[in-house]
């Protein structure tokens, strides 16, 4: 396997359509939705969601390009996506409706202002011809704007983003919130943005079943509960209206592929292609196949788990629902296939190739501070390799070999890879993964299976979880450990535990609390220079020492997470309640077991709602450099400070400048006067150099966070844990954030991931930064992250591919949870700034996820330019 | 009527934009004129039961249970009640 492999030359021609293919939205899903929506009114929610998602699907005209082989996509466009008034109907019709001003007052306008996407690929940025752009991102037909408008009007005060501000509102102290989210030390609220994902969908009942069998189970079971409660007086008659919810969805989806199936038919009567022909006829067989059966064939099980992944995308808002452990799913197929001569593995590796596309060519509709400010355009929409299985023994196999080597052949964002490193894996495979990294593709990610299992065995042990099915756990989102659960699956009688998605979204509870955010209102009295707020009550002390300092920080930071979780306790309240999911509930266990939906817990591990930060690295050396110059050595005071940092350092803002990174700050003319304490701060110690002096202060924070989040509690009464991931929310909340005590300018960045150094401060290679980022448990919390740059250089050849799994393999063994690298040069991504045309195929690995460098804002771009390149490891 | 390439039944949608043209296999924009080969699509604007449009396109659709406003451009490849003008 070398980074010279390319594509099929049917993949390679498909990507080269994706390549030029805009950002689409239309209205054909949300207006019939919103049509029978409208026309049950009175019957019982769940149910008549589930009939208006039914006549959606069953409306979806289909489309199969010529050329695919794996077929269907959200909408009839390539790269279809489109709004859901039901959950948000605010933003998007802002500038075409009397709504404009109170958008403009929402909470969330702050984030739309400092959130930027790329100029490049796929991105209809600005408006032409009888396209328009909406929320920075997509393109409209202008014939549909008044569709969009007046079914958005329509959900006024009926949508959960609606009916969850009216709620929230009770919660006391809710202007702080207000203001948490104007002045973005909150980046989003997640209930009617995005109130599913970075979870792990389970494919497993309609592979095994098939969606006939699994419909006659559901129709059995409403015999069993109609009228009976059985013992629960609260929830045991719901169960009734969800298994009549769970027959309507599947007749819509069956609707759905059968017209797929028929769209192909059609095709094949029509062509006078011979091969086109014979093409399309295979796909209308496969199809009209599962649409009732459960699959017979790798590609029938491929095809209908792609399907079904679209079909849970289309029912709400998600970003981040992860694949899993998809060569483990499928291989009883792939392995009775190759057995019996029915496929062969380059035409498996071809269809992995098509995947890749597919996958890619998911789009999420959202605002613009959501879609371009937290994902930088991308869905997460993770594939996980490795881990080890049931019964502890290496769960890799020749699947997952040809999943990585179509990485490499055909390189796409999507889905991007994560290997769950385990010291059972076979060193073939950990090469093989290595090499596919190499290639600077970002992927796959390196993710510590040990450590991930003590997490998942520490947060869901209250809910039944052990050692065995702790072991099933997979990647969602961009890095979230996330409950799973093993089934056994049987094909032509033959039995295989296949793992799958078992628990709720983890992109849900507080998110993007910005650490630097809160440091600065400690100095500031509570008060915020940007928007003129005084957003936490004035703490009036002196901060005459180092402990106050951080007890003051501590007591702003739980201040906000207890109005931030309790407001986000609302918001998903009235999402569970008037917006529940279907799709993916009678997709994952145990919700046809218990007759129970999403919102009434029928998952199996309900304690997924977390606390999310952003900063940290900056945070803690923001601190060290308060601990040393002020508190220590005394050599300024922290009023000196202040001002130095008010000032900005004697800079201009990086909003002024357009540039994001350090390295490219201009000074204000004429201006010296804080030139020597600026000097002294960026000298302070820093995180990421094995100076205890700062990583014992990541140590307290770590354990405190830890702990502190731990006490927060969701709104199905589980307990909250951190998640520690920026994602791309470093850019804009550094862009709201001023200076700060570690020498960072107004503006800029913070610090990526949250054990990445900041770009350039770390000067004792990788090995100090393991030793810097492990001074604290990573099992308590789901997630670290560390992003590494290297030159292409320092890993050439075999030895060199030895090398990177030394590196990767020295951090897991020291207990870090997760390392990704970018393997490229820095004056490459210099070039493709300037010349973005020339480079609409290259990748970088961001913070957990990999995306096209043209599509990305550029305070990410001038971020990643930023970041330490080692030259040799 | 305006006949637009997306009003064609061998067009197949890229995006906003554009599609391929199945018979030629080529990239045509949506909005530049259908050719001589062309075939209706089935669409709420050219069905029978698509009635009262307005300036904005929208009119209301008097084929389905209820009645209810739909828009014109509003694919019908997939409703059993579409009858053709």
């Amino acid at each position: 396997m070398s980074n010279i492999k390319t594509p099929s030359e049917r993949a390679r021609g498909l990507r080269d359509i994706y390549y030029m293919t805009l950002s689409t939205t239309d209205m054909e899903f949300p207006y019939w939705y919103n049509r029978k929506w409208k026309e049950l009114d009175g019957e019982v929610t769940v149910v008549r969601r589930a009939m208006a998602l039914k006549e959606a699907f069953s409306r979806i005209t289909p489309n199969i390009l010529p050329g695919e082989k794996l077929v269907m996509q959200k909408t009839y466009n390539y790269r279809g996506s489109f709004p859901m008034p039901w959950l948000s109907e605010g933003f998007f019709i802002a500038k075409e409706d009397d709504l404009f001003k109170e958008v403009e007052n929402a909470a969330n306008a702050s984030a739309d202002e400092l959130s930027e996407f790329g100029q490049g690929g796929g991105n209809v940025t600005k408006s032409f011809g009888n396209v328009v752009s909406i929320a920075g991102k997509f393109g409209m037909r202008k014939e549909e704007i008044p569709v969009l408008v007046k079914i958005a009007k329509e959900w006024t005060n009926k949508s959960v983003e609606d009916l969850g501000r009216k709620y929230e509102q009770m919660v006391p102290n809710y202007q702080m919130k207000e203001d948490i989210m104007k002045t973005l030390i909150c980046m989003f609220d997640s209930g009617y943005t995005l109130p599913q994902g970075r979870e792990v969908i389970n494919y497993y009942y309609p592979l095994q079943y098939g969606f006939d069998k699994l419909k006659e189970m559901a129709i059995e079971c409403k015999s069993v509960v109609a009228g009976n409660a059985h013992g629960d007086g609260i929830l045991g008659m719901e169960r009734l209206y969800f298994y009549e919810a769970v027959i309507h969805i599947i007749e819509g989806l069956q609707n759905w592929i059968g017209n797929y199936a028929n769209h192909a038919e059609e095709l094949a009567d029509k062509t006078q292609n011979e091969t086109l022909k014979k093409e399309y006829t295979e796909i209308s067989e496969n199809l009209k196949w599962i649409t009732h059966n459960q699959p017979r064939t790798f590609k029938e099980a491929l095809q209908l788990s792609y399907a079904l992944h679209i079909a849970v995308l289309n029912e709400d808002a998600i970003s981040g629902l992860s694949i899993g452990r998809l060569g483990q799913v499928l291989y009883p197929w792939y392995e009775q296939d190759i057995a019996e001569g029915r496929i062969t593995r380059e035409e498996v590796l071809e269809l992995m190739e098509l995947y890749r596309i597919k996958i890619t060519a998911i789009d999420c509709f959202a605002s613009t501070g959501v879609v371009g400010g937290v994902l930088s355009g991308n869905t997460f929409n993770n594939l996980t390799l490795g881990g080890i299985t049931k019964d502890g023994q290496a769960a890799c196999n020749e699947l997952e070999e040809i999943i990585l080597e179509s990485g490499v052949s055909c390189q796409t964002p999507q889905p991007t890879l994560s290997v769950l490193y385990d010291e059972k894996l076979p060193e073939s495979f950990l090469l093989k993964a290595s090499e596919c990294t190499k290639t600077g593709s970002g992927y796959p990610a390196w993710m510590n299976n040990r450590v991930g299992i003590d997490f998942i065995l520490d947060q869901y042990g209250e809910e039944g979880m052990d050692i065995r099915e702790a072991r099933s756990l997979a990647i969602g989102g961009c890095l979230e450990t996330s409950p799973c659960c093993w089934k056994e699956l049987t094909l032509n009688d033959k039995k295989y535990a296949v793992p799958g998605g078992a628990g709720q979204p983890t992109s849900v509870g507080v998110h993007f609390v910005s650490n630097p955010k809160i440091l600065e209102l400690v100095l500031t009295n509570g008060y915020d220079k940007r928007t003129d707020i005084q957003v936490f009550p004035p703490h009036n002390k002196e901060l005459a020492t180092y402990e106050e300092l951080v007890e003051t920080f501590s007591d702003y930071y739980k201040v906000a997470v207890d109005i931030l979780a309790k407001t986000n306790n609302v918001q998903h309240d009235i999402w569970r309640k008037h917006n529940m999911s279907v799709v993916n509930s009678f997709m994952k266990p145990d919700c046809l077991d218990k007759g129970q939906h999403i919102g009434n817990m029928g998952y199996r591990y309900n304690a997924t709602y977390n606390v999310e930060s952003c900063g940290t690295i900056t945070m803690v050396n923001s601190l060290a450099a308060m601990k040393k110059l002020v508190y220590d050595d005394k050599k300024y005071t922290l009023e000196e400070l202040k001002n130095a940092i008010l000032n900005n350092f004697g800079y201009k803002n990086a909003l002024e400048t357009g540039n994001y990174s350090m390295a490219t700050q201009i000074k204000e003319d004429g201006i010296t006067e804080w030139d020597k304490i600026h000097s002294d701060c960026i000298n302070a110690p820093k995180y990421g150099n094995d100076d205890f002096y700062v990583d014992s202060i990541l140590k307290d924070y770590e354990e405190w966070f830890c702990d502190m989040t731990r006490e927060v509690e969701s709104l199905f009464g589980k307990k909250m844990y951190p998640c520690q991931i920026s994602v791309s929310t470093h850019g804009a909340q550094g862009a709201a954030t001023l200076a700060s005590a570690d020498g960072r300018l107004s503006g800029t960045t913070f610090s990526d991931g949250s054990m990445s150094a900041c770009p350039g401060t770390d000067k004792k290679g990788p090995y100090a930064i393991f030793n810097s980022a492990t001074v604290w448990d990573h099992s308590r919390s789901q997630n670290s992250q560390l992003n590494l740059k290297l030159h292409p250089s320092a890993i050439v050849g075999a030895k060199g591919t030895r090398s990177l799994l030394d590196l990767t393999r020295a951090y897991m063994r020291k207990g870090g949870f997760h390392v990704q690298y970018n393997v490229l040069d820095s004056n490459t991504l210099i070039d493709a700034q300037s010349k973005p045309d020339n480079y609409r195929d290259l990748m970088v690995r961001v913070a957990g996820f990999t995306q096209y460098w043209c599509e990305i804002g550029k305070p990410i771009q001038d971020e990643v330019i930023a970041r330490t390149e080692y030259e040799g490891v | 009527m305006n006949i637009k390439h997306n009003d064609c039944l061998h067009f197949s949608n890229i995006d906003a934009a554009k599609g391929i043209c199945r018979l030629t296999g080529n990239i045509v924009e949506i909005d530049s004129d259908a050719c001589a080969s062309y075939d209706k699509k089935a669409k709420c604007k050219f069905c029978k039961n698509f009635t009262e449009e307005s300036t904005d396109g929208i009119g209301t659709c008097v084929g389905l249970k209820v009645n209810d406003w739909v828009y014109g451009e509003l694919n019908a490849v997939t409703c059993s009640s579409y009858e053709e003008k």
